[in-house]
Parts: C-alpha cells; structure tokens; sequence
C-alpha cells in the first residue's frame, strides 16, 4: 500500500469521525444547522476521497471513468453542503446566487452522470502516469475536452463569488467576532475552493498532466471549519457553565432571602434547645450543691444536654447548607425526612402566625432523587409562600398542607395546598414569572427559582387551582433507582 | 426542702420542658408543666394559686391568647412569658395585660427564678386581698333589700331624719335596720361601717 492510499484513506477516516461527532453534536441541538452542513460535508468528503483513490488506482479508462462518476456525486453533495454551511454559519451571502449555483450544479452532475465519460471530456483515450508522494497514480492521458467543459468551473467561480461576497458583507459589520468568523471562512472555505477552480483548469486547458485535487483541498477547509465549530463549542459550554453558575448564585439568594424571612423562626428553633441545655445546666450546679447528689438524675441531665446541643447544632448545620455556595449533589433522599426538617424549621413562624402545618406521607414512599438543600429550598419557597398568601385571609382554619403520592413512570408528586384566598385565574399562569408578586415585601424570584430546580432535577413545578379556595403547588420528582433517569 | 410555691410551665418543646421543671424543682419549687395552653385550660380552677411561665409562641392558643382565656375562666394567674425572639410589640402588649416579666429563652436563672418569685409574691398578695374581700362581702351578704338602702344613705354620710323622708318610712324604723346593719357585719361604729363597705366594694 503506498502513502497516497493511506493518506486519502486516512482522511476519508478522519471525516467520517467528525461526521459522526457533529452528527450527534446537531442531535443535541437541531437548530445548531451548521453543525448538520458540516456533518454533510465531512461524509461527502470522505466519498470524494474513496473515489480519487480509485480513479488513482484505475488501470483501464473504463475503470478510470467509472469512478470519476463517483466522485463528481460526491463532489456535488460536498459543494452544496459547504455553500449551505457558510450561509448559515455567517448568516449572509445572497440567496438568488446561492439558488444560482445550485442550480448549475445540479445540471453538471447532470451533465456528468448523462454524458460518457463526463462533461468535461468527450473522450479519454488514454491513461498516464504522474509522480504523487513517491508512488506513480493515474491520470487521463490523452483526451478530447468537451465544449460544455466551463460549465462545471464557472459555477465553481460563482462559489468563489459568492463565499468572497458573504465573507464581505460580514466583514463590514464592526464587531471583532463577526470579522474573526469572516476570516475563518474566506480561509477554509474561499482559498480552498479558488484553488481547486485554477487547478482545474490549469489541468484542462493547458494540459497539465494533475493528480485528483479536490480530497487534500477539502483536507484544509475540514480542518479549519472543525476548528471554528468546536471553539463555538466550546464557548457554548463555557457559557452553560457560567449560565449554570449564576443560576445557583441566584438560588443561593433565594436561600438567603428565605433565611431572612426565616430568621424569627430559626432564632427560636435554636433557644429551645439552648434555653433547655442552660436550664439543665442550672439543675446540675443545684444537685451538686446538695450534701448527697442524685447521681441518676444527674446522668439524666448531661444525657439530654448531649441531645439537645446536637439539636442546637443541626439547626445551625440546617442554616449553614442554606448559606454555602454549592452545585447540585443529587443523591438518593428519604422526602418525608426532608419534609419533615423543612417543617421544623418554619414552624415557630407557623405558630406565629396560627397557621396548621399538616404533613401527608404515605408510608413506604420511595426515596427521590434529588440535592437535599436544594428541595429544602423549594419546599420552604412553597410552605412560606403558602403562609403568606393565607395571611391576607380571614378565614378561620389557616392550614398548609404537604402532600405526596407515589406516580407511575418512577415519579413522585409533592403537592403544597394552603387555605389562601387563591390566585384570579388570570394570574395562574403569571405566578411563575419573575419579579411577580403580590406580597408588599416580595422580590417575586422565590417560584421561579424554584421552577429552575425542579427543573434541574428532571421535574416539573405547576400551580393549580385547590380543591378549597387556596392555591396547590405540585411538583415532581424522580425516585431514585428506578425508572427513567 | 420546703416548697416555694407552685409554676405551671407550658412549653410546646419537651425537652425544654422537662429540663425547666428539673431546674424549677431543685431550686425548691412546685412544677406543674403542660404541652399546650389548652392543657392548662383544661386543668385549671379558680383556687389554684402559684404562676404560669409559658412560651410566647405556643401551638393553637399562643401565650397572649392563654393569659386572656384564664382571665375569663376566673383563674387570675400571674404570667411570665418567655420568647426565643423578643419583639417590641408583643411584649408591651404582654406587660399591658398584666405579665409580671418578659424574659430570653436563655435568660439566667437569678433573674428567671427572682421573676418567678415577684409574680408568686404578687399571685399571694392578690389572693389575700382577694380572701379578705371575699371574707367582707360575706359579711354584708346577710342584709336584707331595705338594709342595703338604708346602707346606702347611711355611708354617704345622712342623718337619720333624712333617710326616713327618702325612704318614706319611720325614723324610728331607719334606727333599727342600723341596728340590724351593724350587728350583722360586725362593727360598733359608722365610721368603720364606712370604710369596710368602701373596703368590699359592695356599694360598687
């Protein structure tokens, strides 16, 4: 095997891996269509390098002109993927030329796969020999051109024209990205293609004996366009990255706002345990001070001073996680424990406040997949939110309450029902969009927020209508271990 | 160890709960503790004596809503309310109904143990002049409908002679109704007369 076979062959390979990875890149987002143009022009490219070989290799002009068909197929699919990838990719260049050129295009493979051999040569009558990379390859020899032969290279010019015209017109718009994009392209694409246009006709008319062209031409302007396309990657990634981070900084306000509104209630939930370690501490100072200590009770004393300074200690923990900057952690949670520490965190303002917190979970409810904070954080949005709209209500009962249901398809749905005066219907559908709010003090980023994380974790968060006159929040949640990821 | 008097603890937490009572009864008193302002109600009677310590912030009646409900069920009780987060507002509010103190969670024990003993203090003392009020009305309890007329016109100072022409009956009849009047409380004079009906608050 000599060097040529394994070069063009090695990019036909090569072409077809970034078909394949821009293929999937595509599938991941289908408006991105330069990804889809580039993928085109990858597998065209890697035809176009198989049938070169072949004409290369070719021992008859049978044979010869056999695989020029092929390649003129390829060569067609390739030149139109290439003109729709720069239209898209730069966003200008002139549609009537564009329909132009395709439409000459389409009459010389026409032209190519009508006439024998080709349109360019009305007869080969002979094969020769050039040098290429140290190994001899076959050319046509001797021929007759045909008349229509300038078809095929003034389309090819009218490429030129219009890859050098779009390239133009994005030159002329004065942002720095447009003008680095511009350039990109009139190096892959334009120098590339004016190439192959004076090559091939320095072959024809001055009768140049040539080897095939087209596969290390498209070679460069593979490469270039791979390069400019994972770089757009790569900064779309980036930007999902800071995307992703800012949303977290905006979740962990939320946190803290919440915390804020919290802070009556934590101040309490940590004095019954502190207020309970001093008053037990007191007791000890006056057993001991006795002639003959009650030793037991004593014991009993340190014991629930342990207990509650752990107590103490995970309210602190509680508010801590809330504060701390951090990403998603999903893992697998027992809901009902998660529920259950939202409650008691909010529940001296719900004392404060008259309002009922009922909590309803079946037993043997699976775990849930998720960021324990971070439904924390929704839940405590949902509860609160929930108080507040009740507040404004004169009725009697003030009653929030938390539900959850095992769903089909591995779900979990959580739903937080308050007594409230409900939402007008019109506004249902506004209560998630930011800076919406009804409350005096609100931000209205609260139900968005936690929109965004229910969404991260693979959920939905809707409100509806109650069953009462108050308003259900209902979100759901993946189980963990089973069903779709 | 002798008891110094009686605290009922209503407190939602248990574990503050219990360790209050351990405090409270090493310290020498006597502790009655409930989970709920309800629990206290239910328990309650007018005779009972000592003082309630109890969490502002107590699940369906809350601290406020507990002191005026014992006021309306007789049970004059003395309060001490404690708060894990004081605000301005309850605690005037506090005060005005009546609260002896207003203390932190975490308040030390002098000054818990010296609020409870103000409001013991002052639950004895309210009792007493309660007793002696009782023990008064009972006396004047056993006049008669003319007596207490009579009564009447005798405390706000008018002579016989003007209480016949008032009443339209005999001076010598106004004569004997204060002799009745007298005997039957218990005093020799007028002048003690007055002051005791003052006293009982009887001629309101």
């Amino acid at each position: 095997m000599n060097l040529v076979t394994v070069l063009w062959a090695m990019e036909a390979g090569a072409a077809f891996t970034l078909c394949a990875s821009y293929g999937l890149v595509w599938f991941a987002d289908r408006r991105n269509l330069a990804n889809l143009m580039f993928c085109v022009l990858a597998v065209a490219v890697a035809g176009v390098a198989c049938a070169e070989v072949g004409m290369m290799h070719a021992a008859t002009v049978a044979e010869y002109a056999a695989w020029i068909r092929w390649v003129h197929l390829s060569l067609f699919v390739a030149l139109i993927a290439q003109l729709l990838f720069v239209r898209i990719y730069l966003g200008t260049g002139r549609l009537w030329l564009l329909s132009t050129i395709i439409a000459a295009r389409l009459a010389v493979l026409v032209g190519n796969l009508h006439f024998y051999p080709s349109l360019s040569w009305q007869e080969i009558h002979s094969l020769g020999h050039v040098s290429l990379l140290g190994s001899q390859v076959s050319v046509v020899g001797e021929g007759v051109l045909r008349s229509w032969q300038w078809l095929a290279p003034v389309s090819r010019l009218l490429m030129v024209v219009f890859v050098a015209d779009a390239v133009l017109q994005l030159w002329r718009t004065p942002r720095p990205e447009a003008r680095r994009k511009a350039l990109v392209v009139a190096g892959g694409i334009g120098i590339p293609l004016l190439s192959a246009v004076v090559l091939g006709q320095v072959k024809l008319l001055e009768g140049v004996q040539l080897p095939p062209v087209q596969t290390p031409l498209f070679a460069a302007t593979l490469v270039v366009m791979a390069f400019e396309l994972s770089r757009g990657l790569f900064l779309n990634q980036r930007a999902r990255r800071e995307l992703e981070e800012l949303r977290s900084e905006v979740a962990r306000a939320g946190r803290v706002t919440a915390l804020g509104q919290l802070a009556s209630s934590l101040a309490h939930e940590l004095s019954q345990p502190l207020g309970a370690i001093l008053r037990n501490a007191e007791a000890a100072e006056l057993h001991l001070n006795r002639p003959s200590p009650d030793l037991e009770e004593l014991r009993a004393i340190v014991a629930d001073i342990r207990k509650d300074d752990r107590r103490a200690g995970d309210v602190i923990d509680q508010m801590r996680a809330l504060i701390k900057r951090r990403t998603l952690e999903m893992q697998p949670l027992p809901l009902a424990e998660v529920v259950h520490d939202v409650i008691s965190m909010v529940h001296a303002d719900a004392l404060a406040r008259h309002v009922a917190l009922d909590c309803v979970m079946p037993p043997g409810l699976p775990p849930v997949k998720g960021d324990r904070v971070h439904l924390s954080q929704v839940l405590l949005n949902l509860i609160i939110n929930g108080m507040d709209a009740i507040q404004s209500s004169r009725a009697n009962t003030k009653r929030v309450v938390i539900e959850a249901q095992p769903q089909t398809h591995g779900q979990v749905e959580v739903a937080v029902t308050d007594s409230g005066p409900g939402v007008p219907p019109e506004f249902i559908g506004k209560v998630f969009d930011p800076f919406f709010t009804t409350k005096s003090g609100g931000m209205g980023m609260g139900l968005p927020i936690s929109r965004t994380i229910i969404e991260a974790h693979g959920g939905r968060l809707w409100a509806e209508r109650g069953r009462g006159p108050g308003l259900t929040f209902r979100f759901t949640l993946q189980q963990a271990g089973g069903g779709a990821s | 160890m002798s008891e110094r008097g009686v605290v009922h603890v209503v407190d939602d937490d248990a574990s503050f709960r219990t360790a209050v009572r351990r405090m409270l009864m090493a310290a020498g008193f006597e502790v009655h503790t409930f989970a709920s302002g309800t629990e206290l109600l239910a328990q309650a009677s007018a005779d009972g004596c000592g003082c309630v310590l109890a969490d502002l912030r107590l699940p369906e009646l809350n601290g406020l809503e507990l002191q005026q409900e014992l006021g309306r069920a007789g049970v004059a009780l003395p309060f001490v309310f404690l708060t894990g987060y004081g605000d301005v507002p309850t605690a005037v509010s506090a005060m005005r109904q009546g609260a002896v103190d207003f203390l932190d969670k975490c308040a030390p024990q002098e000054t818990l143990i010296a609020a409870i003993e103000r409001a013991l203090k002052r639950d004895a003392s309210e009792r007493e002049a309660r007793a002696r009020q009782e023990r008064l009305s009972r006396r004047f309890a056993a006049l008669t409908a003319r007596e207490w007329e009579v009564l009447r016109h005798v405390v706000n100072g008018r002579m016989n002679k003007q209480i016949s022409a008032d009443l339209g009956i005999h001076e010598r009849t106004v004569k004997l109704h204060r002799t009745a009047i007298t005997t039957k409380v218990g005093v020799r004079s007028v002048a003690e007369l007055t002051t005791l009906a003052r006293e009982a608050g009887v001629l309101g």
